[in-house]
């Protein structure tokens, strides 16, 4: 039992990982490979506010989403400034760079990594409320992500994404969109982070390596860019698969490589058979009155 | 003074070679400027400098008396500067009227504290632009194409609907680059009365065309531009009776 | 303030210049691609862990010469990076992909074949000689190893060799004109497809060669390369992107830089000094830093203007 709520809870945080990462690369179209770096800063904030300042979890959780937001200003604002390739750039560095930080630095525990987060549930429910936290919280980002999408304001970001200089050119700003598109993606990782560190109550540098990159690559790509419940699909794909090549029991020092193979070749496979992933996207709502035209989906 | 837009000595070079040279140029309201010469002389660079694609070297350009050169291009748009670009650049994703909407000077949806604490005004904006759209889109007998996607109407239609996006945006300065290119019949001559319409209004256009009538037609003066530079400024017929520019522009 | 001795400073100065061989070697490679194709190739890291673990399976598993091993890798390298441009970078631009897949394409690339390697080679740091020490003599006070000398002479040779290339042969005055604008140079009836292999043909060599000689000297896991890779990707927004020699330049200066950075500050940081570098380029130089000056002087010819 205790084992159908683990996976449970990873299902809530990886859709909310995978939500927030298709909400940057596949809805604002910003090229940005940092995601795991920010699902890194709400982990260690979380668990570092609650052991040193004693705050609630959920405070601490806020706290670690607050933090990743506005590390992600530092990443923005700076280089799409210059282009939206420089964003690629900055990401490549920042994950690489603070993940080398975090790992030199005492008061994250370096190598070893965090532990004794204290955690608010204890005892034998432990696991299903958890498991109904992380599920609810998925559910909540989920929903939360579509109506931002679906609205006006996701008007806007498609019109963006079609062609950014005819939306400058009527008056958009393109920029502020995308700085805070970016700031609510890694938040919403940060929040991904806090449910992390006070279930296993534990973090460490190993899980937020830019391979870790790859797995939510796998769940946007394969999962469908820019679609609502393509990162759904994606999450619960990525839980899935490592759970079927357990059952050939390997050593964990061939299944971690064997999973990430897996997982990188799914993306390339499907970049190149079915680029808009398992889900297409919906689009805007229609307006008032009217209704869409005759949709078939991105370029 | 009437002058709406003033360019000052605007430079602008690309690795050698120069596609403004010190150009000086007044547009003023109720003016149909048009913008002549052959391919390559810099029209359509000149646009971007005054929408603000591109920085010049150097020069100044004025909306009204103040300086623009140091906004960015989505603000200049908000003061009132809309244009139309050669290759149409429409949102292929999304409908007319959603092209449309997303199309004035201000956009409360913009902001996503406005979507979170405003909700009520943004509807409300929402359907204000629905209305202006349609209006524009009856104006320019495209309303029965409000709800198609823009890559499912003809092209002469697309164009309009370029130059009906614009028009969303209400400020004194409107630039159509080559909007007339492809298109005929009844949506050329749409094309022409709502541009008449808009210059009796009161605003300053500057239209690029390479369509000799249209210019005859419609423009109350011209330039002559070649290499980057002004060769001769003037009304629509001196300048097409000049012999040294018809050997330009058709060689000799 | 504490008064440095000489003879160390120019120890300093000769390793680090040895150091910076591979990086240089790996910054060419990467700039030339984003030169000429047009894309930031971070498969680059896959192609370097590619390269390191052919010659090391040669060396160690296959018992072959040196020589031999180092041709096996490349001939792997090259295999792998044309089939990378042929079979996946033709069928994207032909879809006219956007830059965000490309960068996912590129990637997912590096990232499989680093999961590919541990899958074969685990993750236990390995040279690729057991004997990573190599002979030193002393001249002058500053001591200098073979592998230095072997490092520098490497890549000087393959440098001036590329710099000759782009300069005088006829495929590589071509190449250039593509960089400087593809669908011109088609029209005069050059073949960009076959600039764009060569470009990655080039690359391979360079990596080759830098892989073996990092590989030398230091133990590598298959992660290694990305650490790598983002040091040539910074020297090339450094020394401005196009140009090739700039980058070779900015390469040079940031592995001194690193180099002398032990002298100020503990050496678990030194590898810091990279990242420091990434964002102040990013926000006081974007558009490189060598926009004028030597470097752009060593830079090729232009292909004769339209």
């Amino acid at each position: 039992m205790d084992y159908l709520y683990s996976i449970l809870i990873l299902v809530g945080i990886y859709v909310v990982l995978a939500s927030s990462f298709n909400l940057i690369i596949g809805n604002a179209g910003l090229v940005s490979i940092a995601h795991p770096i920010f699902f890194a800063l709400g982990a260690y904030t979380a668990g570092l506010t609650a052991i040193h300042f004693g705050l609630h979890a959920i405070v601490a959780t806020l706290a670690g989403a607050v933090v990743a937001a506005l590390f992600s200003l530092m990443m923005s604002l700076p280089s799409l400034r210059v282009s939206g390739d420089y964003l690629m750039i900055t990401s490549i560095g920042f994950q690489l760079g603070l993940l080398q930080v975090i790992k030199n630095v005492e008061f994250t525990g370096s190598q070893g990594g965090l532990s004794n987060i204290p955690t608010p549930v204890t005892g034998p429910y432990r696991g299903l409320v958890y498991s109904v936290v992380s599920l609810a919280i998925a559910a909540a980002v989920v929903w939360m992500i579509r109506w931002i999408v679906r609205g006006p304001y996701g008007r806007a970001i498609t019109a963006m994404r079609d062609d950014e200089l005819a939306f400058l050119a009527l008056g958009r700003d393109a920029m502020r969109i995308k700085i805070v598109i970016f700031a609510v993606g890694c938040g919403l990782a940060g929040i991904a982070g806090g449910l992390y560190a006070f279930y296993y109550q534990y973090v460490s540098p190993e899980q937020f390596e830019i391979l870790a990159s790859a797995a939510m690559l796998t769940m946007v790509v394969v999962g469908g860019m820019g679609s609502t419940l393509g990162p759904v699909v994606g999450a619960v794909l990525l839980i899935a698969l490592p759970q079927a090549i357990t059952f050939l029991e390997l050593p964990p020092g061939i299944m971690a490589p064997l999973q990430g193979m897996l997982f990188t070749l799914l993306v390339i496979v499907f970049m190149f058979i079915r680029p808009q992933g398992l889900i297409s996207p919906e689009g805007p709502t229609p307006l008032p009155g009217h209704r869409h035209g005759n949709r078939s989906g991105p370029r | 003074m009437n002058a709406v837009l003033t360019l000052d000595g605007l430079c602008k070079s690309f690795g050698g070679i120069v596609v403004a040279d010190h150009i000086t140029l007044e547009l003023e309201r109720g003016q149909i400027l048009g913008l002549i010469g052959p391919n390559g002389a810099g029209k359509t660079s000149l646009f971007n400098l005054i929408s603000g694609v591109v920085p010049p070297d150097a020069g100044d350009i004025r909306l009204n008396g103040v300086s623009i050169l140091a906004r960015p291009p989505y603000q200049r748009a908000r003061m009132g500067i809309a244009r139309t670009w050669q290759q149409m650049r429409l949102f292929r994703t999304m409908t007319v009227l959603e092209n449309m909407v997303v199309a004035p000077r201000e956009y409360a949806a913009e902001s996503i504290l406005n979507l979170v604490f405003k909700p009520g005004a943004v509807r409300r904006a929402d359907e204000i632009a629905c209305e202006q759209a349609m209006r524009i889109l009856e104006r320019m007998h495209l309303s029965q194409c409000a709800d198609s996607l823009v890559t499912d109407i003809p092209f002469g239609q697309q164009k309009l609907v370029g130059l009906a996006r614009a028009l969303m945006n209400d400020g004194p300065c409107l630039l159509l680059d080559e909007p007339m290119a492809g298109v005929e019949g009844q949506a050329y001559d749409t094309m022409k009365a709502v541009v008449r319409q808009e210059a009796a209004a009161g605003r300053a256009v500057c239209v690029v065309e390479h369509n000799i009538s249209f210019i005859k037609d419609l423009c109350t003066s011209a330039v002559f531009m070649s290499f980057g530079a002004i060769l001769e400024q003037g009304s629509v017929a001196d300048l097409l009776a000049s012999k040294s520019l018809a050997e330009l522009y058709f060689g000799p | 303030m504490f008064m440095f001795d000489a003879v160390v400073l120019a120890q300093i100065l000769w390793t680090g210049l040895a150091t910076s061989s591979y990086m240089v070697l790996f910054t060419i490679a990467f700039a030339l691609v984003l030169k000429v194709v047009k894309l930031w190739n971070f498969a680059q890291a896959g192609l370097m862990a590619i390269a390191f673990y052919a010659m090391f399976a040669a060396v160690n598993q296959f018992q072959w010469p040196t020589v031999v091993a180092v041709a096996f890798g490349l001939l792997v390298t090259l295999a792998a990076s044309l089939a990378f441009e042929i079979y996946g970078l033709r069928t994207l631009r032909a879809r006219r992909t956007s830059s965000l897949m490309f960068f996912i394409f590129t990637l997912v690339c590096s990232e499989f074949a680093a999961y590919a390697l541990t899958f074969i080679f685990g993750t236990e740091p390995a040279p690729l000689f057991a004997q990573i020490v190599s002979p030193v003599r002393i001249l002058a006070g500053i001591a200098v190893s073979d592998w230095d000398l072997l490092a520098v002479a490497v890549t000087l040779v393959l440098t001036i060799g590329l710099a000759l290339y782009l300069r005088l042969a006829r495929e590589g005055q071509f190449m250039v004109a593509v960089a400087d604008n593809a669908d011109l140079a088609e029209l005069y009836g050059i073949n960009a497809k076959r600039a764009f292999g060569a470009a990655f043909a080039i690359a391979s060599v360079f990596i080759c060669a830098g892989m073996y000689l990092y590989g030398a000297r230091t133990a590598v896991i298959p992660t290694t390369s990305l650490q790598l890779m983002l040091f040539a990707v910074i020297a090339t927004l450094l020394g401005g992107m196009g140009n090739v020699f700039g980058a070779a330049f900015a390469a040079v200066a940031l592995s001194l830089v690193q180099s002398y950075s032990v002298l100020v500050i503990p050496s678990r940081w030194q590898g810091l000094i990279v990242y420091a570098f990434l964002f102040i380029t990013i926000l006081f130089f974007p558009r490189g830093v060598n926009t004028s000056g030597w470097a752009t002087r060593l830079r090729v010819r232009r292909a004769p203007a339209s």
